[in-house]
């Protein structure tokens, strides 16, 4: 069927003179991809090259007693085992370039394990049947410990800590709350005031993107003591940084080349293969492959999260929602990759497509002994969207209205004022109803057929609130951001004094200097927390408590202006 | 320890290195041994293959068929003996998949596989492993397969269907054409030949196929009408034990197992 374009709706807002956008256009890699030209990381060759794989935890949570590796050591084939020790700085979370969360997950797990499949220990050997033997051999001796599954019962006071950052298993927001809150209005009179109050609970579960070609990369030694890496990474310079932090290496020292991804729709944006790849290169000299077998693919690959979301609403008997409610948890699994960020997407997106003037969202990120959720597919949003339009149709069957006139009724419209108090512009959801109902060939009234988006919207609709309920709820102290990339911060990190984890979440991170390692050595020079070298030319800063505040603002996407 | 690969030009001395080897496995086509190689199976580092051209025959052997264990899903479509057997060689896997597994890599094949199993196993088929002029009857083949994993099959040997519709055989998949089997239900109505002549299989409603024995005796000189098979329905999964897995719940198995089953038996099943 051919794309129908509704391009009249908005012909008053733009110019239809672009080249591109709202025309059929060919992908640009389709030819590679049916002929089959299509490069992989997985195509590129290396002579010598090793293959790593990883001893997996077959517990939910546990305590590492010890592993023995001495038996894998001499396992034909084997040229190293890498423990959690080897990783020059063993401890990150993937925002932290983005300066937003703890770093909370090690590469390689050394003192427990949060999820089933964490990594433990890694294999560098000539084949990969050679690898999986000498995993077969490592040894670990496991104090496994009770563990937590579900989102709710891991807030709940007794629950076992999973990740020891974060010790109430709630990822804490601006060092502040240990959830996103959104305020607007005042939902708690709404409902005093409505005919009807609906209330639902909607769940979904993690989703794999899998991928047809599993995650992975390829590093090798590269002229003037550079490595590179062939990578599948959707977030090239993401990696990049990422493995420059956990190896302690100035990000110009690596090479990495990424470009046809064998499918990503988010999975790939975690950098865990690149730098165990790069590591494994430091420690033999030779070309080294890290790659999920489709059983890690489906375990450890992180999917999309799992959400559950409790919507409340106030209803009027004509079918306005004059309130609405949202209290949502997110299964972030064992670790903080993405899914604390979706929640600032996802609430900003709150309470959907609808102009309701009184919204209240408690949205936290939990943290449970699953596989660490991430990226996908419009994550943060699809989730909730789901849970709306479920509930939309629950209110109108509450209120014996039609389901689409009852959302072209409550539908947002130009001017309106949303409630992350942005004003709504170029909306169409008046319109989307109108066609979807056409296409169906469901009756609506002649009224809610005349409606759009043009009009009605703005004037009162346009104001915030006379009155915004606030409050503390859930208030933490003693948080403060991980800072990765305020270095001229000159006030050590104020972690939680719960937070200990086998490293303490410190240390501003420092690129190694430059330093030329011998091919022949095995070991890489470990610094263990290096104090923080003075900067090349720092802005002298007096070492002061409220430097914080002469420092200049900064915008930042996820978390808005910033002071740093 | 690297993976080897052997490859004999006589089925005696591949048979010998099988034998000498627990570490060793037979290569019928690939399929599931190659898969397990590439998901790093550790259970095995010898691969046998044999070229040997008596593995590939299908040959008339009086009122039977005997069917070389190299035959290949595509060989069995495409031969006119065995024409009977194609729907059944033709619901196999995808064209790749068809022209490489072999008939006697699938008497081996785990769920949710081995629909041709399935079908042997109704018609009541003969297992002759290399060596060994005996054969065993299917049914005991099934019954300790797990202990034969190192012995070769050189050939199995079914009766000729003379009336292609007295073999009927369905496989029932949520994915179509060629998602795997929830189930699937192969039926041998030779009434012609008296008492025992109706052999009733299922696939995937166990650990390994298995015989519908109460259907069986339910339909033992009934019509094949609505009322005549009404018994055998009532005791379609009786002594079953169906699995649950990813395709289906044991629930979900028994309650539809009794509707295949008719649309098999009245030929009303859509193909």
């Amino acid at each position: 069927m051919p794309i129908e374009f509704r391009k009249e709706f908005f012909a008053d807002e733009r110019d239809d003179n672009l080249n591109e956008i709202g025309k059929p256009t060919q992908r640009q890699d389709m030819i590679g991809h049916v002929t089959g030209r299509s490069p992989f990381y997985d195509d590129h060759l290396f002579d010598g090259l090793l293959h790593i794989r990883c001893v997996r935890s077959p517990h939910h949570h546990a305590r590492i007693r010890s592993i023995d590796v001495s038996q894998a050591e001499r396992m034909p084939g084997v040229k190293r085992v890498i423990l959690g020790k080897d990783v020059p700085h063993n401890l990150n979370t993937l925002l932290s370039l983005l300066d937003f969360g703890l770093d909370d997950e090690p590469l390689i797990a050394e003192k427990k394990v949060s999820y089933k499949g964490e990594p433990v220990a890694a294999i560098v050997a000539d084949s990969e049947r050679a690898a999986r033997d000498a995993v077969a051999k490592v040894r670990v001796d496991w104090e496994v410990l009770p563990h937590v599954l579900d989102v709710e019962e891991a807030i709940k006071p007794n629950a076992p800590v999973v990740n020891e950052t974060y010790p109430k298993n709630l990822f804490i927001y601006h060092n502040k709350y240990d959830h996103q809150k959104l305020r607007y209005g005042d939902v708690e009179a709404a409902f005093r005031e409505a005919d009807h109050i609906v209330e639902g609970r909607y769940q979904m579960s993690p989703i794999e993107q899998a991928p047809t070609e599993t995650c992975g990369a390829i590093a090798a030694p590269e002229n003037n003591n550079r490595f590179v890496c062939y990578t599948s990474t959707q977030a090239l310079f993401f990696s990049l940084g990422t493995a420059a932090k956990l190896l302690e290496l100035p990000s110009n020292r690596m090479h990495f080349i990424g470009g046809t991804v064998g499918g990503g729709f988010g999975g790939k944006v975690d950098s865990l293969h690149e730098p165990l790849a790069i590591l494994g290169v430091i420690l033999t000299g030779r070309p080294c492959k890290y790659m999920f077998d489709r059983a890690e693919e489906m375990q450890v690959g992180a999917p999309r999260g799992a959400e559950r979301w409790y919507i409340k609403d106030g209803v009027m008997n004509d079918g306005r929602i004059i309130a609405r409610q949202f209290t949502g948890y997110f299964d972030s699994g064992a670790y903080t990759r993405l899914s604390s960020y979706a929640i600032i997407k996802g609430v900003g997106h709150l309470p959907g497509p609808y102009t309701i003037p009184n919204v209240h969202a408690n949205v936290y990120c939990v943290f449970t002994n699953r596989t660490p959720a991430t990226a996908m597919r419009g994550f943060g949003i699809t989730g909730v969207d789901f849970s709306i339009e479920a509930h939309m149709d629950k209110v109108a069957e509450t209120v014996g209205m039609d389901p689409i006139e009852l959302r072209i009724l409550n539908s947002y419209r130009d001017g309106d004022m949303k409630a992350h108090r942005r004003l709504a512009k170029n909306t169409a959801l008046v319109e989307c109803c109108q066609v979807a109902a056409e296409k169906a060939k469901w009756r609506i009234s002649d009224e809610a057929r005349r409606q759009t988006s043009l009009m009605g919207g703005g004037g009162e609709r346009a104001k915030l609130p006379a009155h915004t309920v606030t409050d503390e709820l859930g208030r933490v102290e003693g948080f403060s951001s991980g800072s990765y990339a305020a270095k001229t911060s000159s006030q050590p990190n104020l972690a939680p004094a719960a937070a200990s984890v086998s490293r303490p979440v410190q240390s501003q991170y420092q690129p190694e200097q430059y330093r030329p390692s011998s091919p022949a050595s095995t070991e890489t020079p470990r610094t263990p927390n290096p104090a923080p070298a003075p900067l090349a030319a720092p802005v002298p800063q007096p070492a002061s408590q409220d430097n914080g505040a002469r420092r200049p603002m900064r915008f930042s996407s996820i978390s808005g202006l910033r002071r740093r | 320890m690297p993976v080897q690969v052997e490859t004999h030009a006589r089925l005696d001395d591949a048979v010998r290195a099988c034998a000498q080897s627990a570490n060793a496995r037979f290569f019928g086509g690939g399929t599931l041994l190659m898969r397990a190689v590439n998901e790093g199976d550790q259970s095995f580092d010898r691969i046998i293959r044999c070229s040997d051209p008596v593995l590939r025959e299908i040959r008339m052997d009086g009122n039977a068929i005997s069917i070389g264990a190299g035959v290949t899903m595509l060989e069995v479509m495409e031969n006119r003996d065995t024409a009977f057997l194609a729907p059944v060689a033709r619901i196999v896997g995808g064209p790749a998949v068809r022209s490489a597994a072999t008939i006697g890599g699938n008497l081996y094949a785990d769920l949710p596989y081995g629909e041709m199993t399935t079908a042997l196993l109704a018609l009541g088929a003969t297992i002759r492993f290399a060596g060994d002029a005996q054969g065993v009857s299917i049914d005991d083949f099934l019954r300790d397969r797990a202990s034969r994993r190192n012995r070769v099959v050189q050939s199995i040997s079914i009766p000729r269907v003379g009336d292609a519709a007295n073999f009927r055989f369905v496989k029932v998949t949520r994915v179509k054409p060629k998602g795997a089997a929830l189930m699937s239900i192969a039926a041998y109505l030779n009434r012609s030949s008296g008492s025992g002549g109706i052999r009733v299989a299922y696939g995937n409603m166990g650990p390994m196929p298995v015989r519908a024995l109460a259907v069986e005796r339910a339909l033992e000189g009934a019509s094949l009408d609505e009322r005549g098979i009404a018994r055998a329905l009532e005791v379609a999964t009786e002594g079953l034990e169906p699995p649950t897995d990813a395709f289906a719940s044991s629930w979900y198995r028994r309650e539809v197992a009794p509707v295949h089953l008719k649309r098999l038996l009245l030929g009303s099943g859509r193909a």
